[in-house]
């Protein structure tokens, strides 16, 4: 039986109710004082809808928020983090002109009178960051730092304010693994120090690795809230999910493979940034970048794609020696790069998925110099078949998709524009896990369509399960090929280290 | 499509707004409802429609032009200093819209090629164009156009209506066109929504955005010639602050200065809505100074009215998404 006493947050028959959707129903359950507790579900399963009501975010709802055995009801975010709920946001918002200090004490500045008192400040904010072991100070421009260490920023402000419960919203999306096991070791250093953990991520090794208990919510429902240890990844999908989906790509058939080489690259290089690439693609393959964040793999591909300039090398396609030195030289010479950021890189918020489809090769709906938008339309009917597109409809704005329907309608892009050669950088980046079987899948038939694909990634399950070859990249040079027979986890990620050279 | 339904919807409230006004203004000044009365609201609005239509491009881009009212005064200074030459009128015509395509381009290459911040690029064009208006007469206006020019211009179609409205009337449709049917126009959409998206599409960026101020500078080329027409004379001076009643009509008009977003119809509503006040408020009496005021806030309700659609949309979004 769970002891009442040690429950520091009690959520209680909580229910949320936006215009139309029923967010939350009716969720309860308990996060005992000092444990790390993860929060899982697909997107949309809750999550942060539930995080805004405990951080004061979101201050209409039904149902009561006990912290520490009273009821609360914050009206905003600041009232919860002076009563020690603090939250490391998904995405870092700090002021990079300011400094680390400023930032950590951002609006409860130490004054002296009616000025900022910066040397009490700057002691302060220091002393936290000592406790943390960063190798940074309070006097640095917040500007200056990585994202990790932006993180830690975040994490310090929280203890600035004596934060009791941390809660920590999808915090590795964005970091290198040095930089998560760097947060790790803060986390548990945090746990030790009797401070309550709530822990968001997609990532299954990660909520293995550091959470003590999960809860699952699915459809704004309540699933299950249990000890980690009592449960394996398959389950804890089940629950999540609610149907068997392989959690992991695995590649149904591999395509018997020819000699023929749809790509060639041969020392390709940027000054500073990375030297001496080559490889080849394969038509009909699927060739895996893996690396940690920061080996430049995005960088290569960009090159290849005529967003950078390369100082040296060259490229083939086809056998044939190209220059390509612009995205819009690229996309004639049948290439097709589906961006890391979707939202900023992948398609335009304003257009429906007709235009967004159509948009790189627009000349196959223009005669005479006027667009036919039918032939549009029924040209994104056609690829919304073949992707299996979620709702099939063509002038459905494509920003109110979900994140994995808004990656098909950018893969759907390059369908349209008839690439032969897609790059898809982070495919599945901030994708749930049934959307992310999805995509693997529509990778599969793009295969049988005859197209090939180099696939970026920094999940190592995924550039496993899917890869035919696997390049392994780090601080901007390529340090090893594999042929994906039986490979581990840890075969690349030795290389990708730096452990073996 | 809901590209055009969104925009349809603001149309028709602009529509609606000036209907209700020229009620309300008939009802105080019943001469406000004659037809030489209504021409002329629409003879007001050629001038700024013209600029607007074309502003509108650039605003769409996601950016600005703020040197239309100086492109505006070369195109009155050249075209009129051919005229008093001697040159063809249809031949000074021609001359005048491709040199506002040019100044457009020469903006447009700025702000693509040397990556210039539209507003800075246009503020020092701004400045620079007006510079070279008065090099070129000297500081001194242009007269005596000739009459055969004025009138193409000036002259009566169907009876009544001046052939200017009908530039603007033109203008708007070719724009229009171009806007919905035109790979240009989609691309054009597409930078003002997402500039990194539209390159990694493949589109060509620069050469769309040069055209989009060529297009600006065009409209400016239009108005220009209008108002040489009307007068008969045109001096270096002219249009001075103009660009902001162009971007207010653009505004007015559903346009979104951070991009993506704008119509020629919404426009050439905005400009015909601002001259419908300004000539009611003249035509009712109304003190030139609160002319000034009303202006103002129509300016600001229509962005109000913007920001209440788009909540409108995002739960009408919400409820269809259950259903």
């Amino acid at each position: 039986m769970e002891n009442q006493k040690d429950n520091i947050i009690h959520f209680k028959n909580i229910s949320k109710v936006f215009p139309g959707v029923k967010a939350l129903d009716n969720v309860s359950f308990s996060i005992e004082k000092g444990e790390v507790h993860a929060l899982l579900g697909e997107n949309g399963a809750g999550k942060s809808t539930l995080l805004n009501i405990l951080h004061g975010v979101n201050s209409e709802y039904e149902g009561t928020v006990e912290i520490r055995g009273t009821a609360v009801s914050y009206k905003n975010a600041n009232e919860a983090i002076k009563d020690g709920i603090s939250k490391v946001h998904q995405e870092v918002s700090l002021i990079p002109e300011l400094t680390v200090g400023q930032n950590i004490t951002l609006g409860n500045e130490p004054r002296k009178g009616m000025f900022i008192d910066y040397k009490t400040l700057h002691k302060e904010a220091n002393a936290i960051l000592e406790k943390m072991n960063c190798n940074f100070k309070s006097e640095d421009l917040a500007g200056t730092l990585s994202t990790g260490e932006m993180q830690m920023i975040a994490i310090a402000k929280g203890l600035y304010h004596n934060a009791e419960v941390i809660s920590f919203d999808e915090p590795s999306a964005s970091l290198t693994n040095q930089e998560v096991s760097t947060l790790f070791s803060i986390i548990t250093e945090l746990k030790k120090n009797g401070i309550t953990i709530l822990y968001v991520s997609h990532r299954l090794d990660e909520v293995f690795e550091i959470c003590d208990r999960a809860t699952v919510l699915r459809d704004g429902k309540h699933i299950d809230t249990f000890k980690i240890s009592d449960i394996n990844r398959e389950e804890l999908i089940k629950k999540m999910v609610g149907r068997d989906v392989s959690a992991y790509a695995v590649r149904n058939k591999k395509l018997e493979l020819t000699d023929k080489k749809v790509l060639e690259v041969e020392n390709l290089s940027v000054n500073g940034v990375f030297e001496d690439i080559s490889f080849h693609l394969k038509k009909g393959e699927i060739l895996g970048f893996a690396g940690l964040v920061g080996a430049k793999r995005t960088d290569v591909v960009r090159t290849i794609f005529g967003v950078m300039r390369k100082s040296g090398g060259t490229i083939k396609i086809n056998g044939h020696p190209v220059e390509i030195n612009s995205p819009e030289h690229a996309v004639k010479m049948g290439l097709g790069l589906i961006p890391e950021n979707r939202k900023t890189e992948g398609f335009i918020k304003y257009f429906d998925n007709a235009n967004n489809v159509g948009l790189t090769k627009m000349e196959k709906f223009t005669q005479y110099g006027l667009l036919n938008h039918k032939k549009k339309t029924d040209n994104c009917n056609q690829y919304a078949e073949e992707i299996n597109l979620r709702p099939k409809d063509s002038h459905y704005m494509t920003v109110n998709l979900s994140g994995g329907n808004q990656q098909k309608v950018v893969i759907a892009k390059w369908l349209s524009s008839d690439a032969e050669i897609l790059i898809l950088d982070e495919p599945t980046k901030g994708v749930d896990v049934g959307a992310k079987a999805e995509i693997y899948r529509v990778l599969e038939e793009l295969l049988e369509l005859g197209k090939s694909i180099i696939v970026v990634s920094s999940e190592l399950p995924e550039v496993l399960g899917l890869s035919d070859r696997i390049i392994v990249m780090r601080e901007g040079r390529k340090v090893k090929e594999y042929i994906n027979e039986n490979l581990t986890e840890e075969d690349i990620l030795q290389y990708a280290m730096g452990v073996k050279q | 499509m809901k590209l055009k339904s969104a925009g349809f919807n603001r149309e028709f409230s602009l529509i609606a707004a000036i209907i209700i006004m020229v009620i309300v203004f008939s009802i105080i000044q019943p001469v406000y409802l004659s037809t030489g009365n209504l021409l002329d609201i629409m003879d007001q609005s050629v001038i700024n429609g013209l600029l607007a239509l074309g502003i509108t491009y650039a605003i769409i881009t996601g950016g600005i032009d703020l040197s239309v009212g100086s492109i505006f005064a070369i195109v009155i200074v050249v075209v009129g200093d051919l005229l008093v030459r001697g040159v063809d009128p249809v031949i000074a015509i021609v001359c005048g819209i491709g040199l506002g395509f040019l100044l457009g381009l020469f903006n447009g290459l700025l702000i693509s090629k040397l990556k210039l911040q539209p507003f800075i690029a246009t503020l020092g064009t701004m400045s620079a164009y007006r510079g070279v208006a008065y090099i070129i007469t000297g500081g001194w206006p242009v007269l005596d156009i000739p009459a055969n020019f004025r009138s193409i211009f000036n002259s009566k179609l169907f009876g009544s209506i001046p052939v200017s409205i009908f530039v603007l009337l033109a203008f708007a449709v070719v724009g229009h066109v171009i806007l919905k049917y035109t790979k240009l126009g989609t691309y054009i959409y597409a930078i003002g929504g997402n500039e990194e998206a539209t390159i990694l599409s493949g589109v060509n960026v620069n050469r769309s955005k040069m055209l989009a101020y060529a297009i600006s500078g065009t409209g400016a080329a239009l108005a220009g010639m209008v108002l040489l027409a009307r007068l008969g004379s045109g001096e270096p001076a002219a249009g001075q602050t103009y660009e902001l009643n162009a971007i207010a009509a653009a505004a007015i008009g559903g346009a979104s200065l951070a991009g993506g977003r704008g119509t020629m119809i919404g426009t050439l509503l905005g400009a015909i809505l601002l001259s419908t006040l300004k000539v009611g408020l003249v035509v009712v009496g109304v003190d030139t100074f609160w002319q000034y005021i009303a202006t103002g806030a129509i300016i600001v309700i229509a962005a109000y009215f913007e920001v209440i659609q788009d909540k409108v949309k995002k739960i009408n979004f919400t409820k269809k998404k259950i259903a």
